[in-house]
């Protein structure tokens, strides 16, 4: 072999590797029979709701173990009335379709949505749903027999007209009944619209500083249908904030759970349980609340994990364009650090404004990926910023170990990375073959499904959690697992992303192995379950119970 | 003629003077820079940091007036008292700004003055925790104070925060305005001093080149003196000797010929005289012979007569064979062209020659030497040459005799050259002007 053989050769070794990620993202959005057109009602006069919707979620309604999903739409506004645009629910057929049951199951209802939150909050075994909206927002109790009722009025959440965006369904109180909290973004309505233009003439939307903050809202569940306002009370009171996205976490992992919000050029809170129904904000303290240079950033969607298995979570916050992605690692002291540069995933997401962000393991080597769907807000943005597009293309960062990320979204699918106006994205294994599928919502646009085709043989460990003396969901569980890789762990959250949310089954990338050493979960009761060997597969775990193979499992 | 007075002292006094000068003007110029430094740090920084801080409580205030806009617009479905966490967290930022505030608020600001702020701050808050109090029995009555005094108090801060960053902007203005000052006084300065600097430098140069020239004038005409000196030394000792060997020759020989001439005359006369005074006579006789040759000799060595009278070839053909005679050195001698040789030229050739013969006898350990004479159109070259051992160290330690040489080519304004031959021995050329008009017209 020549020396110049020799030498292009082993520059193109690492090319290779990085060419083939070892999966495929497929869009199967037309297969698989989803025709979901988000309508936001845009006739011109550019509201500032009609560029920030909307969101979807994967949710099992029909609890057969296989993900169906919903998507959220908004509507024309009144006086402007063309066409009739409702949430769409799509049951999942077991044979990678879908078919479109919103009618039957009682969701045809037209709102202006905005995002959505599902949580099996009255612990019947269905998973209920919250749709935020701009107006009043919905909550859908799930009969269990394939039907929703609105129970809004009933349940207490009635009378109240605000600009809902991300929302979250945990047990603050540990009493085993999931609480809601609902993000609001700022003081919007038709007739208060204020006149912003990038050019001088022509209206666009304004940023979030012409508006007035709102205060985020949290809702203690009675345990009896019933909800009870308890956002004064319990300290997360705030008419500063102008809320987006809201993850759930244990920062202080003292075992009750705590609450990450992303503002839109206002300062992130961290909201600390005091374990006695309050919360005190801790953002400053913990260094998420601001930039690493001080700025309050355009804070949007928002994720939390574990990317490094070191056991504590790490928070992923996607901004502005010019900003970059935030991608926070807990350090000593309960203080966070943004590592976005040297990672990697700053300077890849200097030009992007992302939205929805999702840790997930795409290719199930055990290491968390962090995916952001991209899009602007404005469709002149290019007239006015050369470098950044309207449409933009999602970034799919890989997590290489060691600190390092790099976006394989061009080679995880040519589709997949085409740009597009995204908003909510979500994630869920909806044809169960053990990794973990993706849907992106676009702005006045489809909703995309993405079947992940992981091809490099690694394989999963996912659980089901089905609290007994927790809430039925096990929102705010904790699982450990264990390989000779290393100690992966996971929580089971609601809400998180942007406006959307994934499956709550929890997934464990265990690569080319046939097992997990030890599985170990914490229940929100403070109960601790451990077993041993458990193989690759997807499981139910009822509290106290044990696991066994979840229904329809191969 | 005196000799000039050494510089050394005015040089080192001069060296001195600016060394301290320099000296002197970088501790101004470090104890100007030091200075702005310091107003860099304790002013313009530190008003800065003070500034960032009022922006800060100014920040807070501003989020205050907004919350509190909100809790009068009542379209919030809360009581009054839900704002009290987020006034806490207005609170516990704005007093841990206003407490860094005061210890970065500019030295000018009396304590009252600092005391103000802090004081103004306890006392909205203080009226704000009285109105949060009050709104637990009566809310209408606590939106009312927070329409009349908390809103008041609060642009009262607001109003002193503004005038404060107000000052600081003046102050820093004031400052800038001042280091602008001590920059252009600073340059200034150092105008003045590289303009000194080089009125120094141009004069210390202009010293010496002055100093060096009047040198150069002394060592000129004090070389001057001393050729003059060698030339009359010279020319009085020629005159001396042609002098005594003239009295030599004409004197002596006459009476030294006269008294053999008398005493032949006598014995002649004499036949009959008894042969031991015959005897005696002819030993005084001979013994005048004797005398009268030496005398002669003496006279020709003293002052070669013939070179006046047949003119420098003739004495050289003269000289030589007696030189061979005397040393065993074997001359070949030549001459090419023809010309009149001056005379006060020509006694300066012989000489030279004599010299150059001599040394070839005393030094050269050669046993043949060459003599020629060339002759071009205004000047005569005289060379002696042998295959000896060369001039070695003669030439360098400059004996008495190349001296001597080198004086009397300068005095006919001839060139003396004492060359090497390839092989070994020594070749000395002597180019000298054939008349002393031409010797001296240059001088």
């Amino acid at each position: 072999m020549t020396r110049r053989g020799f030498l292009l050769g082993a520059a193109a070794l690492p090319a290779a590797a990085a060419s083939d990620p070892g999966f495929r993202l497929v869009d199967v959005t037309g297969a698989a029979g989803i025709r979901f057109q988000h309508n936001s009602g845009a006739f011109g006069a550019k509201y500032l709701p009609e560029t920030m919707g909307a969101g979807c979620a994967f949710l099992d309604y029909d609890a057969d173990g296989w993900p169906d999903i919903l998507l959220v739409n908004g509507m024309d506004w009144p006086g402007h009335r063309r066409r009739r645009s409702t949430l769409e629910l799509y049951r999942n057929n077991r044979n990678g379709t879908f078919t479109d049951v919103t009618r039957e199951a009682g969701l045809a209802v037209e709102m202006y949505g905005m995002g959505a939150a599902i949580a099996d909050y009255n612990n019947d075994g269905f998973p209920d749903i919250l749709v935020t909206a701009v107006g009043q927002n919905r909550l859908f109790q799930n009969t269990g027999k394939g039907h929703f009722l609105e129970v809004t009025e009933q349940a207490g959440l009635g009378g109240r007209s605000s600009f809902s965006t991300s929302a979250v369904w945990f047990d603050f109180d540990r009493d085993g009944h999931l609480d809601l909290f609902v993000c609001n973004y700022v003081k919007w309505s038709p007739e208060h619209d204020i006149f912003c233009s990038v050019d001088g003439s022509r209206k666009s939307f304004c940023t979030p500083e012409a508006y007035r903050g709102s205060t985020c809202w949290l809702f203690r569940n009675r345990g009896n249908g019933t909800f009870e306002d308890v956002t004064a009370a319990s300290g997360v009171f705030d008419t500063s904030s102008k809320s987006l996205g809201v993850a759930l976490l244990d920062y202080d992992g003292d075992g009750w759970p705590d609450l990450l919000v992303a503002n839109d050029t206002q300062p992130n809170k961290l909201y600390r349980n005091r374990r006695n129904g309050t919360f005190e904000d801790v953002a400053v303290h913990a260094g998420v609340a601001f930039s690493e240079d001080g700025k309050a950033r355009a804070g949007m969607g928002i994720d939390v994990a574990d990317f490094d298995n070191s056991g504590a979570p790490g928070i992923a916050i996607t901004n502005f364009d010019n900003e970059m992605i935030a991608l926070y690692r807990a350090g000593r002291g309960g203080v966070y650090s943004d590592i976005a540069l040297q990672t990697g995933v700053g300077q890849a997401s200097r030009n992007t404004l992302g939205f929805g962000c999702i840790f997930f393991d795409a290719d199930l080597d055990g290491r968390l990926d962090l995916l952001a769907a991209n899009g602007h807000i404005d469709e002149t943005v290019r007239n006015i910023h050369g470098n950044v597009g309207y449409a933009q293309p999602p970034h799919l960062f890989l997590n290489e170990g060691r600190g390092g990320f790099r976006d394989g979204a061009r080679e995880a699918g040519v589709e997949f990375a085409a740009p597009k106006v995204a908003r909510g994205a979500a994630c869920g294994d909806f044809d169960r073959d053990g990794d973990v599928d993706l849907l992106i919502t676009t702005n006045q646009g489809p909703a995309l499904l993405y079947r992940n085709d992981v091809r490099n043989g690694h394989r999963s460990v996912r659980l089901r959690l089905v609290g007994t003396k927790s809430n039925r969901d096990g929102v705010g569980a904790v699982v450990r697992l264990w390989t000779p890789e290393g100690t992966q762990s996971r929580m089971v959250k609601t809400g998180s992303s942007y406006l959307s949310q994934s499956e709550l089954t929890l997934t464990f990338g265990i690569g080319g192995r046939e097992r997990a050493d030890r599985v170990v979960i914490q229940w929100p009761s403070s109960r601790v379950e451990e077993y041993k060997n458990v193989a690759a597969g997807v499981y139910d775990c009822v509290e106290g119970q044990g696991i066994k193979p979840g229904p329809g499992a191969r | 003629m005196r000799a000039g007075r050494s510089p050394t002292i005015g040089l080192l006094a001069g060296l001195a003077i600016t060394i301290s000068a320099v000296t002197v003007y970088s501790f101004y110029t470090i104890g100007q820079l030091s200075s702005l430094r310091q107003r860099q740090s304790q002013v313009i920084d530190r008003n800065r940091a003070d500034s960032l801080l009022l922006l800060r409580i100014q920040n807070d205030l501003n989020s205050a007036a907004l919350a509190m806009r909100d809790m009068l617009d009542a379209t919030e479905p809360y009581p009054l008292t839900a704002w009290r966490g987020q006034f806490q967290r207005m609170r516990v930022d704005l007093e841990d700004a206003v407490e860094r505030e005061r210890s970065f608020s500019p030295s000018d600001r009396t304590a009252d003055q600092r005391q103000y702020l802090a004081r103004s701050a306890a006392q909205f808050w203080d009226a704000l925790d009285r109105i949060f109090a009050l709104a637990e029995s009566d809310e209408g009555e606590a939106r009312a104070r927070i329409r009349l005094s908390l809103g008041a108090r609060q642009e009262a801060l607001s109003t002193l925060v503004s005038r404060l960053l107000v000052q600081n902007n003046e102050n820093e203005k004031q400052v800038a305005v001042e280091t602008q000052g001590i920059y252009a006084r600073a340059e200034r300065n150092t105008y003045l001093f590289l303009a000194a600097m080089l009125v120094v430098v141009l004069v210390t140069s202009l010293y010496l080149v002055q100093y060096n020239r009047r040198m150069f004038h002394q060592v000129a005409a004090l070389s001057e003196r001393r050729s003059e000196l060698a030339r009359q030394l010279i020319s009085i000792q020629e005159n001396t000797f042609r002098h005594i060997s003239r009295e030599l020759h004409d004197e002596f020989g006459q009476i030294l010929t006269a008294i053999g001439a008398m005493l032949q005359r006598a014995s002649r006369r004499g036949a009959a005289m008894e042969a031991p005074l015959r005897g005696e006579l002819e030993e005084v006789r001979e013994i005048v012979q004797s005398t009268l040759d030496k005398v002669r000799a003496l006279s020709q060595a003293l002052h070669p007569v013939i070179l006046e009278e047949a003119g420098l070839e003739a004495a050289l053909s003269t000289h030589l064979p007696i030189f061979e005679k005397q040393t065993g050195i074997e001359i070949r001698y030549q001459t090419d062209g023809t010309g009149q040789v001056d005379g006060s030229v020509a006694i300066h050739i012989y000489r030279v020659l004599q010299e150059a013969l001599n040394n070839v006898a005393r030094h050269s350990k050669s046993t043949h030497a060459a003599v020629r004479l060339r002759y071009l159109r205004d000047a005569v070259v005289l060379e002696v040459e042998d295959d000896g051992v060369g001039f070695g160290a003669a030439k360098e330690t400059h004996g008495m005799g190349l001296v001597s040489m080198r004086e009397r080519a300068e005095l006919v304004n001839g060139r003396l050259e004492l060359l090497e031959r390839g092989g070994g021995g020594a070749l000395v050329r002597f180019t000298a002007p054939l008349s002393t008009e031409e010797a001296h017209a240059g001088v």
